[in-house]
């Protein structure tokens, strides 16, 4: 690891049982995290199961983390992943009597209902996609991991990692020809 | 190093048309091949960049005042609070127990132990029972 870990200091004062710590922890990690298992996932409920699970392991991981071994946002996105995976797997051995809901939370205020359409439409899209290819794009795209991160989150290599990310931006363009247009 | 144009083609339809996404170790080379050819380079761009910003509109999940909080009041901040009542209970309990034993060095009366009393009385009138017995044996 080359660069110093942003959410050292923070995990630091979060281990030592800073209320203040807490909160701002909480404020940079959440929405990642939920809007990474929101993505995986494609469902609400579900997505903020994930979330808090991974937030109350990282509380319980504060106290024990060893500063310089691995990014603490790299471990969330481990842990939020592998949650996100054991939630595809009960479904695909139970399959469900109908599609999750959209992640999309509609229309914000300043957004137009175009802008709300597109977001279903590429919702509906990613969801469509296969699950490797979606989570490539979580990852890379969403979540603004590095290539070399991502790959070790997913345990690819880097190469299957960049086929992946163009496979899916391909079906995705394909799927939404009319929207990916510059 | 230099990239060549499949290279940055490739680049581009994996990670996008914003360069930050790129990889760390490519975004040099990558940069040199935007201003030695810009209008290929451009045009790879734009073209990524439209599905970009259409995968930009799928806006993530907001995080709820109920989610935030069940988050909030699950984390060690509150543990000061769980100890204090631990220590708090400790506190009380080793309290009594000193209230007790001083109760008892206080009210005990050794008149008012009888039986014990008797217990030593006898064990002591044994051992002189004994000791008068291997007297007798030794005058034999």
């Amino acid at each position: 690891m080359g660069e110093a870990d942003p959410d050292e200091e923070l995990l630091a004062r979060v281990a030592r049982g800073e209320p203040a710590a807490v909160r701002a922890l909480t404020a940079r990690k959440l929405p990642r995290i939920l809007a990474l298992a929101g993505r995986i996932l494609g469902e609400r409920s579900e997505a903020e199961d994930v979330a808090q699970e991974a937030m109350l392991r990282a509380w319980k991981q504060a106290g024990r983390w060893t500063p310089g071994k691995a990014r603490f946002d790299t471990w969330l996105h481990r842990v939020a992943l592998n949650l996100c995976y054991d939630r595809l797997r009960r479904r695909r051995e139970t399959p469900m009597p109908a599609p999750p809901d959209k992640a999309d939370d509609g229309p914000a205020p300043d957004r137009g209902l175009h802008a709300a359409d597109v977001g279903r439409r590429v919702a509906a899209a990613m969801q469509a996609l296969p699950e490797r290819q979606r989570e490539a794009i979580v990852l890379c795209h969403y979540q603004e991991i590095s290539n070399i991160e991502a790959a070790e989150l997913m345990g690819v290599s880097v190469d299957a990692l960049e086929s992946l990310l163009a496979r899916g931006r391909r079906a995705l363009r394909a799927g939404l020809a009319d929207l990916a247009e510059p | 190093m230099t990239m060549n144009r499949e290279r940055f083609e490739a680049l581009a339809e994996a990670y996008g048309g914003d360069l930050r996404r790129w990889p760390a170790a490519e975004r040099d080379a990558a940069a040199a091949k935007r201003a030695a050819e810009p209008a290929f380079a451009e045009a790879v761009l734009v073209q990524a960049g439209g599905l970009d910003a259409a995968l930009d509109e799928w806006r993530p999940l907001a995080v709820t005042a109920d989610l935030r909080e069940a988050v909030v009041g699950a984390a060690p901040a509150l543990r000061p609070r769980r100890l204090l009542a631990r220590w708090a209970l400790g506190a009380g309990l080793a309290g009594a127990c000193a209230l007790g034993v001083m109760v008892g060095a206080t009210t005990w009366d050794p008149g008012l132990t009888g039986n014990g009393s008797d217990a030593v009385t006898a064990a002591m009138s044994g051992y002189d029972t004994l000791g008068e017995e291997s007297g007798a044996a030794g005058d034999v």
